[in-house]
């Protein structure tokens, strides 16, 4: 049988506080930090570094057994893996940010075809879906601040954790959608055919959080 | 199909492509392949429990034995959604099924409902899970509870009960089920190849008001999960002849397949594997002479 393996960031606002939380666990790669598939101290455990919003993909398929990453981005996947517990970390909300002279205070009142620029395109559409207004959809891969001052898009729906960039870029929020941290999520199956390695390494990651 | 054919209930199979729709997340096709069964016209408990047998012996016909199955139950769930009140049913049911203590914080106000869903999450065993959940408060499960009873008796009988286990965080996605509802899954597969339950009240909406309860596989998951099986079949044995025995070789062919053995037949170029028919028969390996063997 082969170890378990755990999907971490590779880079990003989550890659440091999740190599500390392994630190205070005892478990170090082995190889250095080019290498995607790397064998730890921790017998039986290997580190795959991958993007953290390609971890739940990773994790769902079986390919990881078990993973580090951010609430956001499992939401935004749709793909449903165990969510063993929360890793205290990561914290930011995924909100709507209109530009700060904007009239609208609140999401719902955001007119129908409103152009919503974001990294979140799932969690976006289904939160518009609720609130019944019908919104078209701007994917972007990062930056996505500059989109209304620029005439991009009329909104973002972008994470933010004290403000502070939103601020920046002439931006106001006006409502949360999600509100994230970074949690350990486990693939179903492995969860039951190999429950006590995972209890195991669980125990390890998350006492000592 | 099924209703056209269920009037009066039996027991029927399929191996068919299914179309669906899946909004394009990681699993882009419509269209995949799956084998299941259904019986149809029986309910209770000896039917759940011959539908999970089944299942598994099939599994175990294709040379994967060893499948575990996780059950879950549809009324225990909604008797403990209704006793606290919780309106947000398809949320607590993702909650549920994701083991996501943080999603059922937001669902789940009441202290003793956290206390008792956050335990059908956590745990996985026998009928005494049932009884727990009684003690913690949820009122109801008496028939519950001897129901699994029965349905372990019942999988005893058939020699399955060890590879079965409750854990009530097991919430399929269809929502015709009203009864059991199970997932198969196989070490090192990282997906459930398949799962299944009682789904009653679907056969209501065709008109007809009998029991149901079935099972599918998902076909592409078995044959990865077959992957390195070799079902013991050995490759075709390839008879080769030479100029002027062609006649004689498909002669043999015709005999060695009349016993059950594979071959094919071709014109001889200088192979160095199989039969070679010539005025004598011979091992191309070994280069003995087989005349009279076959």
């Amino acid at each position: 049988m082969r170890g378990l393996i755990l999907a971490v960031p590779n880079k990003g606002r989550l890659r440091g506080p999740t190599m500390e939380l392994l630190e205070r666990a005892n478990i170090r790669p082995l190889d250095d930090d080019r290498i995607y598939l790397s064998n730890t101290t921790l017998e039986g455990v290997q580190l795959l570094s991958i993007r953290a919003a390609d971890i739940p993909i990773y994790v769902y398929y079986g390919i990881a057994d078990l993973g580090i990453t951010g609430k956001d981005v499992v939401a935004e996947s749709g793909l449903e893996v165990y969510e063993l517990a929360d890793t205290g970390f990561g914290d930011c909300n995924l909100v709507v940010a209109v530009k700060s002279d904007s009239k609208y205070w609140d999401p719902s009142v955001l007119p129908q075809g409103t152009k919503v620029a974001t990294e979140f395109p799932n969690l976006t559409k289904q939160f518009f879906n609720d609130l019944g207004i019908q919104v078209e959809i701007i994917t972007l891969r990062g930056a996505v601040e500059i989109a209304p001052i620029l005439g991009l898009a009329d909104c973002v729906v972008d994470l933010s954790s004290t403000g502070r960039t939103l601020e920046r870029n002439g931006l106001r929020a006006i409502g949360t959608i999600l509100r994230s941290t970074a949690k350990l999520i486990c693939n179903k199956v492995a969860y039951k055919t190999r429950h006590e390695q995972i209890k195991m390494l669980e125990n390890l990651l998350v006492r000592n959080k | 199909m099924l209703a056209s054919r269920a009037c009066s209930g039996g027991r029927f199979f399929y191996i068919e492509n299914c179309i669906r729709f899946l909004s394009p997340k990681a699993l882009p096709q419509r269209e995949f392949w799956q084998a299941g069964a259904e019986l149809v016209g029986e309910g209770g408990v000896e039917a759940d429990g011959e539908v999970i047998a089944l299942a598994l012996e099939c599994l175990e016909r294709a040379g994967l034995a060893g499948a575990k199955v996780d059950l879950g139950s549809i009324p225990v769930f909604r008797k403990t959604v209704e006793q606290f009140k919780i309106t947000n049913y398809e949320g607590l049911r993702r909650a549920v099924s994701t083991k996501s203590i943080g999603d059922l914080r937001g669902i789940a106000t009441e202290e003793r409902a956290m206390e008792v869903l956050a335990y059908m999450m956590e745990e996985r065993g026998g009928p005494d899970l049932l009884a727990k959940l009684t003690e913690m408060g949820v009122r109801g499960l008496e028939e519950d509870m001897r129901y699994f009873e029965e349905l372990f008796d019942v999988l005893k009988s058939y020699g399955y009960a060890s590879n079965v286990r409750i854990d009530l965080s097991t919430l399929r996605e269809m929502k015709y089920y009203n009864g059991i509802v199970f997932e198969i899954f196989l070490e090192g597969i990282g997906l459930p190849i398949g799962g299944g339950g009682r789904y009653d009240a679907m056969m209501k909406e065709f008109g007809l008001d009998v029991s149901a309860a079935g099972f599918a596989v998902s076909v592409d998951l078995l044959v990865k999960a077959a992957e390195g099986i070799s079902y013991g079949r050995s490759p075709p044995l390839q008879i080769y002849y030479a100029e002027g025995y062609r006649e004689r070789a498909i002669g043999l062919a015709r005999r060695l397949r009349g016993k059950g053995m594979s071959c094919t037949v071709s014109r001889y170029r200088g192979e160095r594997e199989g039969i070679l028919v010539d005025r004598t028969i011979i091992d191309l390996r070994s280069g003995k002479v087989l005349e009279g063997q076959l």
